[in-house]
């Protein structure tokens, strides 16, 4: 499962870093030839000195020698060999990661990528590059470091060109102490250092004769086999190509064609020789056998019981000596520094498990000594050596974190080893797979350096991304704080990076606080860059933040606005989410063969309009012609379209919400449309998006600002937005010209800046169209699509006069006025109107008239009640034949009002028209007027009725009067009975309330008598005996005028009045209505106002069906010297009732009336009671018998004072509505005042009305005899 | 001291958090709370060989930041309950006492036939419930 750790990143790291320095001196002209292929001397040498396959046999400190593959030389000017100047260093740094910033603005704009491809993507394409050129750079600012022995040249290479005066003294020169690095100088490692002389010859310049010269002069005097001669630019015209070599270091100057290159095949063949045998022949063997010097010395020291003993109690002593705050020192002679060097020799040379017993001797010295620098890079060196032997990753690990820790725990001096030392420990980590605890490593590498900590917390991110599985939330959180930071040390650009790639974890979340938090900061730094357009579409997705805290709203509005500002143009932005627009709330108005007078007709239910006009435009039949001839006109994907007129207003209302805490103010919010003439085609790709650059000449949109649109206008509205408010916006659209019209969408513009665009064309809208359902199963696209055709006649209507709260009753003209602006006349008008029972279509000659004096009675009544068949069938309305509207000439119309009932009224009025050009596609429209009244209650009136026992056929009625109105005051006028049958006046004259008026919360009462006057046997002259005056009665004292309740219109409301207050069950006849009629004085105008309350169908039947009054003298004056005193009475019985009716009048005696009223009712045998109907025969003749009766009573012992003799009993049958006489007769014995009462009328229905059905009403009953009193008195 | 408590539905989506910290950082711990959802995930799908039952709802310390600790709980309808606390040594017991009462108030408030499930808790009572379960925790370890 393991990978060759040498080929692992950290093994290609370690063997380019952990390589033999060369320390390289060199007179300038040496420099100064080499400069002149644009490269240094190092740079001319280092392509030179990475051995991939040296193959050079090596024997460290075992007998065994082994092969070396791979190698490769540091080559280091001396003056580079030092520990890096922190400030430069942090500077480099910086400027790397600025430059890796630069170079990513390519990719700066793009779309964040989609987490799932960012899995997918591979580690190496996915990384940034410049994070390893990043990590090389920050682990070199530590090196060259005492405590270390890695660092510290193997050799020295002193390089004098041939060109320089007396070059043996130059080489001497150049070795001068003063100018040598640090390290040698005090003592950090051993002065006495390899050397090799090099005498490098410009071909150009100098002749190689000199050159040999020279050198053999140097091998004179350094020994033979330290000294070389190079060869270089022996190419004369300088137009070798070996650009390859150097590409790495060529990259920041120009690219060269004029430039020249002096190095021919044959130098660079000597320059490969040259390093090659530095590297084998005098290097490696040098190491070779420093190792085993070393090796042995450490042997002799350090290994063995003895030695160790030794060792660890010669330490403890030491532990008294006063701690060094930086530690103890070891200068290069110090047997520690020599183990130091034996392993990091040892590392070179690949000798790995030589080197980790040296260091791991070296650790515990360390330790024991507390010299915790060295000891952390011991200990980090043998974690190294672990993984290069791969062997117990344990111990790897656990050396690398001593070593981490114990770096960081020396302070801030320890805190870059720390981090080269993390940034191993990580690669060793990555190595193995083990992603998460690499990112762990990452982050605790970063430390106080802001920067730095962030190239390290991205680079922990990556880590959590390549875990397996992928910690994407981590990944996520961990490059948004290293954006911060990135943010905080002005690398904007990094920070987008970083922000970018944790949006494509929150992308799809639902966490929308952090999501926003990215999307806000992403956009603000765009717009810190300027790049506009992407920092609002960033802001734009937290626009619509309702769930952050109103301070945050702010903040995102502020930031947004002035990035738009910003950009100093107005933005167009589709999809703006703020405001919320409801799109389901959607509502188009528009007015095709439907037109409406006033926005509150366009809220009515179609439904209500399509009954109240159903009878009134063509009929099904006829409307198929009329869409036949539309067909015809039109083309037929059209006909699906709604149509309307040119020049006539589509409106749309739609609600804006405002979603945030804070005030947003809208303005210029308008339609967007789209019109092409009838002849082309709407080109149905039209995207919102190019509309701006479309220039069809035939058709216009207004998606841009400067678009023509003459072919429709737009109303514009400003709407202020308060807090989390809802406002609805009413827009319209007017088109001009023939055509399809498609509205499209709507725009506005956001705090005067940003324009916003939303498109109806997405599935959810779910729009309501109000004109009905005639196409309600078509896509919402087509019912925002719109056939335009010619202009017509539009009516518009209005109601002149028309009050705004009435009181109950209140009967008063208005005026309808109808106007056609076009020329076209209009004809053919029909109206309907509804309810009937508030509003009558008046006639023509009402507007002239006086109101109300036209109701009163004139002295001469004409003919009375004015059939309701005047008028057209089912109340429609027809317009004189010759009316025809025009030019704008208004006609009125009268129609009359009267509030029936109190409440909140709705009053529908539609008109039809034709149009009078046949041409036009629309034959006729209808205009629906609505309007609202508010009717306040008055007078309540309530009857009741009583039959005067004491008159036939007459009746007492109580009228019970009270004001419900809260102020106003009446003044009850007239009541009168309805219907020529009945007679009405007063009881007695009634105190009438002072001032007349009855006031609010007054009742009052008065007593009236009704009679009814229908002739009893004739039916058909009734109306003619009954005077109609009779049926008024004045209720006002000193008023003359009376009202004709059989003039129009209030005999149409009372028709009306009538069929809504019918009782549900049948109308009987005998039921009366009455009309009270009452005034008022308005406030406003003096004039005074008429009201009418109908009371209908008061019923004056009683329980029976049948009328008697008893008839005869009052008094009686006999002389009762004779036996008895016959008295003759008459009773007349009258049937009120639909049905034949059989009577039996049973006369009895008043002792005996109990005793006798069972043979009474034995006796009449016929009737339909309890009786036993075996005698019926044989009795009926003798009930029929008078005498029969009389006999009875006289058997008795006391004689009662009087009895009824004659036919006291009688049985007859009447009629309906008939009447009958029947004589009665009592003789009576003694003087006194007598109580006729006792005797009883039986009725019967007779059975062939029994199929009416009537359960309720009995079909037979007995009535007790009213009161009747007669005195007789003794003669004189 | 409890700085934050979280019910997150099983699609990882957030139900309900809530900071009891003075300080503005609800950012912060938004975060602590979604990163900590990895933890969870990574637990639930390698169950240690050492957590005794395979039923056991308390997940323990998930993830230890500089500041905080953070506590998961995963009911059986996959929903997490997320404690973010500072105090450094908590007692498990506490901890899982803690749990179980938050558990019963979020029962409670799904038991509402008014909440419609995988949205978020609104509900006051919830609120106020928590608060005082989060202040009651405070108290039994500070005793």
């Amino acid at each position: 499962m393991m990978m060759d750790p040498a080929n692992s990143t950290l093994g290609r790291m370690l063997l380019d870093e952990i390589t033999p320095v060369v320390m390289v001196l060199r007179t300038p002209l040496v420099e100064e030839s080499s400069q002149k292929n644009q490269l240094s001397f190092i740079q001319m040498l280092s392509p030179f000195c990475n051995f991939n396959n040296i193959d050079v046999p090596v024997r460290t400190a075992s007998d065994q020698p082994y092969r070396l593959k791979k190698f490769k030389l540091r080559l280091f000017y001396a003056s580079d060999i030092r520990q890096p100047n922190v400030e430069v260093a942090k500077e480099r740094l910086n400027q790397v990661i600025t430059d890796a910033g630069e170079k990513d603005l390519s990719n700066l704009c793009s779309e964040p990528l989609q987490i799932e491809s960012v899995l997918n993507s591979s580690q190496n394409e996915f990384l940034p590059s410049w994070f390893q050129y990043f990590n090389k750079e920050l682990v070199r600012t530590v090196s060259f470091s005492e405590h270390e022995a890695f660092d510290h040249p193997v050799s020295c290479l002193l390089a004098v060109s041939s060109r320089d005066e007396d070059p043996i003294s130059k080489f001497v020169d150049l070795f001068n102490t003063n100018k040598l690095p640090s390290l040698l100088n005090d003592g950090a490692m051993d002065p006495k250092i390899l050397k090799h002389f090099v005498l490098v010859h410009d071909g150009e310049e100098v002749s190689l004769e000199r050159a040999t010269k020279t050198l053999a002069e140097m091998r004179s005097t350094f020994g033979a086999n330290c000294c070389h001669l190079l060869c270089i630019n022996s190419s004369k015209d300088g137009s070798e190509e070996h650009e390859n070599l150097w590409a790495a270091y060529k990259t920041d100057s120009s690219h060269g064609q004029q430039l020249r290159f002096f190095l021919s095949s044959d130098d660079l063949d000597e320059l490969k020789k040259f390093v090659q045998d530095l590297s084998s022949k005098h290097i490696i063997p040098h190491m070779e056998q420093k190792i085993r010097v070393l090796n042995q010395q450490v042997s002799a020291t350090r290994k063995g019981f003895r030695n160790q003993i030794k060792n660890l109690w010669w330490r403890k002593g030491k532990d008294d000596a006063p701690e060094n705050p930086a530690g103890p020192t070891y200068t290069f002679s110090s047997i520690e520094s020599q183990i130091r060097v034996l392993g990091d020799y040892a590392f070179m040379l690949h000798d790995y498990e030589l080197a980790l017993s040296n260091y791991r001797l070296l650790s515990t010295d360390y330790k024991l000594d507390k010299a915790w620098k060295h000891y952390a890079g011991v200990q980090e060196m043998m974690g190294l050596t672990y993984f290069m032997l791969d062997q117990s990753r344990k111990d790897g690990e656990y050396c690398m974190e001593n070593a981490f820790t114990t770096y960081l725990k020396i302070g801030s001096s320890g805190q870059r080893n720390a981090t080269r030392c993390g940034l191993w420990w990580v690669e060793m980590l990555k190595a193995r797979d083990q992603y998460k605890e690499a990112a762990s490593v990452y982050f605790r590498i970063s430390g106080e350096e802001p920067l730095h900590s962030a190239v390290m917390l991205e680079q922990a991110s990556y880590c959590y991304l390549f875990s397996t599985p992928p910690m994407l939330r981590k990944y996520g959180f961990h490059l948004v704080l290293s954006g911060d930071l990135y943010k905080k040390c002005d690398q904007i650009k990094h920070a987008i990076r970083t922000y970018k790639g944790a949006l494509s974890v929150f992308k799809g979340t639902t966490w929308r606080h952090i999501r926003d938090h990215v999307h806000f900061h992403i956009g603000k730094w765009y717009g810190l860059l300027g790049i506009f357009d992407v920092a609002i579409k960033n802001m734009l997705e937290v626009l619509a933040c309702g769930h952050q805290s109103k301070t945050t709203q702010e903040l995102f509005l502020k930031d947004f606005l002035q990035i738009i500002q910003q950009t100093g143009k107005t933005y167009e932005v589709p999809k703006l989410q703020l405001p919320v627009i409801n799109i389901p709330s959607v509502k188009v108005v528009y007015q095709d063969h439907r037109t409406y007078a006033s926005q509150a007709a366009i809220h009515v239910k179609e439904s209500l309009w399509r009954s109240l006009e159903e009878d009134m435009i063509p009929t099904l039949s006829s409307k198929s012609n009329w869409l036949e001839l539309q067909s015809k006109i039109l083309p037929k994907k059209f006909k699906e379209s709604n149509i309307c007129v040119a020049g006539e207003a589509i409106g749309i209302s739609i609600e804006f919400k405002n979603p945030l805490q804070i005030p947003v103010s809208l303005s210029g919010v308008s339609l967007i449309c789209e019109h092409s003439t009838a002849a082309s085609e709407p080109n149905a790709n039209n995207s919102i998006g190019d509309q701006n650059g479309e220039t069809s000449n035939k058709s216009a949109t207004s998606g841009n600002f400067t678009s023509d649109t003459s072919s429709f206008t737009l109303s514009e509205a400003d709407v202020a937005l308060g807090e989390g408010e809802t406002v609805l916006v009413q827009l319209t659209v007017t088109p001009r010209e023939e055509g399809t019209l498609k509205i499209v969408g709507i725009r506005w513009k956001l705090s005067g800046s940003l324009a916003g665009f939303c498109t109806f064309d997405s599935d959810i809208v779910r729009k309501k169209v109000m004109k009905g359902n005639r196409k309600s199963k078509r896509s919402t696209m087509d019912n925002l699509k719109f056939l335009v055709i010619k202009s017509l006649p539009k009516l518009e209507g209005f109601i002149h006069h028309l009050p705004e709260t009435v009181y109950v009753g209140d009967l008063r003209c208005i005026t309808l006025e109808l106007k056609n602006p076009s020329r076209i006349p209009v004809r053919k008008l029909k109206m309907k109107v509804s309810p009937p029972r508030f509003l009558q279509i008046g006639h023509k000659e009402d507007l002239e008239v006086q109101f109300p004096a036209c109701l009163e009675r004139k002295s001469s009544r004409q003919s009375s009640l004015r059939s309701k068949t005047d008028k057209v069938s089912d109340d429609i309305f027809l317009f004189p034949e010759d009316t025809a509207i025009a030019d704008g000439t208004p006609i009125s119309w009268p129609l009359w009002l009267r509030a029936a009932a109190p409440g909140k009224i709705s009053l529908y009025l539609s008109v039809y028209y034709e149009m009078g050009d046949i041409s036009s596609v629309m034959t006729y429209r209808t205009l629906r007027l609505h309007f609202n009244i508010e009717v306040l209650p008055s007078l309540d009136v309530s009857i009741q009725i009583s039959p005067r026992p004491s008159r036939l056929r007459e009746f007492l009625v109580r009228m019970d009067v009270v004001n419900r109105s809260s102020s106003k005051g009446f003044q009850v006028h007239q009541l009168s009975s309805v219907g020529n049958e009945w007679e009405i006046s007063l009881l007695e004259p009634t105190k009438v309330p002072p001032s007349d008026f009855l006031l609010a919360g007054q009742a009052i009462s008065w007593f009236l008598k009704l009679k009814n006057c229908r002739s009893v046997t004739d039916q058909e002259s009734a109306s003619s005996l009954c005077p109609p005056e009779k049926a008024d009665v004045n209720l006002l004292s000193g008023s003359k005028t009376l009202f004709d309740l059989y003039s129009s219109p209030l005999s149409e409301f009372h028709h009306y009045e009538r069929v809504h207050q019918r009782i549900s069950d049948q109308e009987h006849e005998d039921t009366v209505d009455f009309i009270l009629v009452s005034r008022s004085q308005s406030e406003e105008n003096k004039r005074a106002n008429v009201f009418s309350h109908h009371i209908c169908h008061r019923s004056v039947r009683t329980s029976s069906p049948i009328w008697w009054i008893m008839d005869g003298p009052q008094t009686v004056k006999h002389d009762f010297k004779e036996p008895f005193c016959a008295i003759t009475l008459k009773m007349i019985v009258h049937n009120s009732s639909d049905d034949v009716v059989s009577i039996r009048c049973n006369a009895s005696d008043s002792a005996v009336n109990i005793s006798s009223s069972g043979n009474a009712s034995a006796a009449s045998g016929n009737e339909v009671g309890w009786h036993d109907l075996s005698l019926s025969n044989d009795i009926k003749t003798a009930s029929d018998t008078p005498g029969a009766r009389v006999v009875k009573p006289m058997s008795s012992d006391t004689v009662p004072p009087f009895i009824w003799s004659a036919s006291s009993s009688t049985h007859y049958t009447l009629e309906p509505l008939s009447s009958r006489e029947t004589p009665m007769e009592i003789c009576v014995f003694s003087p006194g005042t007598f109580d006729l009462s006792n005797y009883s009328l039986h009725w019967s229905l007779s059975s062939q009305s029994d199929q009416g059905g009537d359960e309720s009403r009995a079909s037979s009953g007995t009535c007790q005899g009213h009161p009747f009193y007669i005195t007789v008195l003794q003669q004189d | 001291m409890i700085v934050c408590v979280a019910v997150v539905g099983h699609q990882n989506n957030p139900l309900y958090i809530q900071s009891f910290t003075e300080a503005d950082d609800a950012l912060k711990l938004h975060h602590i709370v979604h990163c900590s959802l990895d933890v969870v995930d990574e637990r639930v799908n390698n169950p240690k060989k050492s957590s005794p039952t395979l039923n056991e709802t308390f997940l323990g310390l998930l993830y230890p930041t500089e500041n905080y600790k953070v506590y998961g709980y995963l009911t059986n309808t996959k929903v997490k309950l997320i404690l973010v606390t500072t105090d450094l040594d908590v007692r498990d017991a506490d901890v899982r006492n803690f749990f179980r009462k938050f558990h019963a108030a979020y029962v409670d408030a799904v038991s509402n036939p008014f909440h419609v499930p995988g949205k978020k808790i609104t509900s006051r009572t919830f609120a106020e419930r928590v608060s005082t379960i989060v202040k009651s925790f405070g108290l039994s370890s500070a005793g």
